[in-house]
């Protein structure tokens, strides 16, 4: 036993020298195996991180969200469409809301609104722990003042206001209307928040022109979770012209969002394929007439194949596993203390306003093995094999060359 | 005595020490920070639930990017029919599988009595 | 009773047995030779000689006829088992030294050591050893690439005792030398027939064959021995 670690340590010697003597042709092939791990594990650490967070972050979010829609668009949906839902028995709830989205020409910034009322959104009354600064804009009062809105920690950073500050946007007849900043959404809630502007549901009316009794949509909570979906498909019964979205789908769209099938993910597959192929029908086509000679020599002194054999799947294992083990944790600080910032061009594209991620990813056991299991063996095979192929050959065959 | 030169399979053990030891020291960093956001959870579900958000304020340049879980099906076309993709976020970002699943309101439409629509 | 080291009864190889380019190598041969013997194969190219080598050696079995090298009968032994055999028993000199030109001259001797576990101390220990009882322990940590042609020649014979065999075989191994380095290889090869080692060479130079160290010469011609 000790006899066989001691002849494995040897091998390993050997096939660790071999590497060095030609090491530029091995660092090139290290070079490109980690580009490839590095690329498949940070996509993967980003967006099962940004999926884990999504989850998390979301899950109290409304339980059934009704919109309307017209020629396969969404359109404002009538509130009397409440009335449809009077008798559900199920239903706890059903809250208006207004929400779209103001483009800002001057900064070429996308807004998020939110029209909200207070007095009847779940925990409403303790937005005022979220904000860094001033308060959430209560019931509007009649009174000559601009409204309140509570802004974004980004968006405060982009108009350059602080609580107390003014800041106007565009009617649809373009006609000014002006905010009064009073509050701001703490740094810590910037994934959610950093690109809302959040108000009362009469001013996002006013701002919109959205007609008196329309909304663009309808959040219902109900008494019991399990009934989601059972009320849900009655909801679309009764409804027929809305589009009724419940919490699980809203959960699954982000375990889905960047799946397989999206671009950027194919992008990386088949970059990571590309390298592959290469490398592999480099080594696949065989051993160049010199490392043919060195397994015949190998031979000849008195080297078993399987000896061979053994010290170059040493070999491919060094510069394989390595390549994997320093592509992971490449990939792991590049997500960590880099903010995914490869990615981040696709990721937030022509974002003007985009929060950093602080994506803290969690590496499962299971993910390193398959990402092992896709990379590592197939160097091996591709390595091992020919050897193995060159090694049955009778030695003195190979010498005589 | 002449010197006796460190092994080579001793100096690869010595260099994924190392990396053992970077990773480590990342890993517990990374526990650090992902209690620091626990901690922060609670804020977060206060902005959710107030406001009956659905998504995460990622990419803020397409509607259908910038909220994908609610976003109607037709979003990714809205500029005209045979446009196409010119968000990079649209790239990285999948159709989420809603949009794949046959509507609620197709199941209610196949129901009706009197056979209309399929 | 001499001990037999070699035992050759009714020897033949066939390559591509069957096939259309069937060779006859080698047509039953006899031969035996004993411990501490020196022997030398004469024979022009395509006579045989190189497999008849190669057989002795241990490096593959005949197609025919008995073979035992040191007491063991090739035939009957699987490839893992010969080549543990070769390794106990034969020190291979090959006619282009076969030397790997990437390693040190030090490397290259041990090189037989690896599969077999020996500590790298043991190594050093036993490769210096070696070298300086050949004269060439300063060019310990030359790549063997680097080193002059008689040089290599001491490396290759190094590499060949460092387990210790009793047998070597030598094959051409003048052939790439002056006659100053082919008088040396002779006095080395008489040293170690001193010790006891079974020495065979082939070679057509006329040098070796006349060498004192050599007992016998045998002249091998169309896969035959014909003088004895």
């Amino acid at each position: 036993m000790k006899q066989q670690l001691a002849k494995q340590l040897n091998l390993l010697d050997f096939a660790l020298s071999s590497l060095w003597r030609r090491r530029g042709k091995n660092a090139g092939v290290m070079l490109v195996f980690t580009a490839v791990i590095f690329l498949l594990a940070s996509f993967h650490l980003v967006t099962s991180a940004l999926t884990e967070r999504a989850g998390e972050i979301l899950a109290p979010g409304p339980d059934i969200v009704i919109q309307k829609m017209s020629a396969g668009r969404q359109e404002a949906i009538p509130l009397a469409y409440r009335q449809e839902l009077r008798d559900f028995f199920g239903i706890r709830r059903v809250v208006p809301r207004i929400w779209g989205y103001y483009f800002d020409e001057v900064r070429l910034a996308n807004y998020t609104v939110i029209g909200i009322d207070p007095a009847r959104m779940p925990m409403a009354e303790h937005l005022g722990q979220s904000l860094a600064a001033g308060d959430f804009p209560g019931p509007v009062a009649e009174s000559d003042g601009p409204p309140p809105a509570a802004v974004g920690g980004l968006i405060a950073e982009t108009l350059d206001v602080a609580p107390g500050a003014y800041f106007s946007l565009f009617r649809p007849d373009l006609s000014l209307q002006t905010f009064e900043v009073s509050g701001v959404f703490a740094e810590a809630t910037d994934l959610l928040s950093g690109d809302l502007i959040a108000m009362e549901l009469a001013s996002a009316r006013d701002l919109f022109q959205i007609p008196a009794g329309r909304v663009t949509d309808l959040c219902v909570y109900v008494h019991n979770p399990a009934e989601i979906d059972n009320l849900a498909r009655r909801i679309s019964e009764v409804l027929p012209d809305t589009r009724v979205l419940t919490r699980g789908q809203i959960e699954r769209t982000y375990q889905a969002v960047f799946g397989w099938r999206s671009g950027m993910a194919a992008v990386c597959l088949l970059a990571a394929l590309a390298a592959f192929v290469i490398l592999a029908w480099d080594k696949a086509s065989g051993l160049s007439p010199e490392e043919r000679r060195e397994v015949a020599i190998l031979k000849m002194v008195g080297w078993e194949t399987a000896d061979v054999m053994i010290m170059r799947a040493q070999e491919a294992l060094v510069v394989a596993g390595g390549a994997f083990l320093l592509g992971i944790t490449l990939a792991w600080v590049h997500v960590l203390y880099f903010d995914a910032a490869l990615f981040r061009p696709v990721l937030v594209g022509w974002s003007v306003i985009y929060p950093s991620f602080g994506l803290a990813p969690r590496i499962e056991l299971a993910d390193l093995l398959l990402l092992f299991a896709l990379t590592v063996p197939p160097y091996l095979a591709a390595t091992v094999i020919p050897t193995w192929r060159s090694a049955a050959v009778p030695a003195e065959n190979a010498l005589n060359e | 005595m002449r010197e006796q030169p460190r092994r080579p399979a001793a100096r690869l053990a010595a260099l994924l020490l190392l990396l053992a030891l970077i990773n480590t020291v990342i890993w517990f960093h990374g526990q650090q920070i992902r209690q620091r956001q626990q901690q922060a959870l609670p804020k977060l579900h206060i902005v959710t639930a107030a406001l009956g958000l659905t998504d995460l304020a990622v990419a803020t340049e397409a509607r259908y990017t910038r909220h994908p879980a609610v976003s109607d099906p037709l979003a990714a076309f809205m500029d005209h029919p045979g446009a196409i993709e010119h968000f990079p976020t649209g790239s990285f970002w999948a159709p989420p599988p809603l949009l794949r699943e046959p509507h609620p309101s197709a199941a209610a439409l196949r129901r009706r009595p009197n056979g209309e629509g399929s | 009773m001499m001990t037999m080291l070699i035992e050759l009864e009714k020897v033949a190889k066939i390559y591509n047995r069957g096939a259309a380019n069937e060779v006859r190598a080698l047509a039953g041969i006899d031969l035996r030779v004993a411990a501490g013997e020196a022997v030398c194969l004469k024979g022009p190219s395509g006579s045989g000689k190189s497999t008849l080598l190669a057989i002795i050696g241990c490096v593959m079995p005949p197609t025919s006829g008995r073979a035992a090298i040191a007491g063991k009968q090739l035939a009957r032994l699987p490839d893992r088992f010969l080549t543990l055999h070769r390794r106990r028993t034969i020190g291979f000199i090959f006619q282009r030294f076969n030397l790997l030109p990437a390693l040190t001259v030090l490397a290259n001797v041990t090189l037989p050591l690896l599969p077999l576990g020996v500590s790298p101390v043991e190594q050093r220990r036993r490769g210096r050893r070696l070298l300086e009882r050949l004269g060439i322990e300063h060019r310990e940590n030359f790549p063997a690439g680097r080193i002059s042609g008689g040089e290599l020649q001491r490396v290759a014979i190094a590499r060949a005792l460092i387990n210790e065999p009793p047998l070597i075989l030598a094959d051409e191994p003048t052939a790439h030398l002056d006659t100053r380095l082919s008088h040396e290889f002779m006095a080395i090869m008489a040293e170690l027939k001193a010790e006891g080692k079974t020495i065979v060479i082939t070679s057509h130079d006329p040098l070796v064959a006349e060498d004192k160290v050599v007992d016998r010469v045998l002249e091998v011609i169309d896969g035959q021995i014909v003088a004895a």
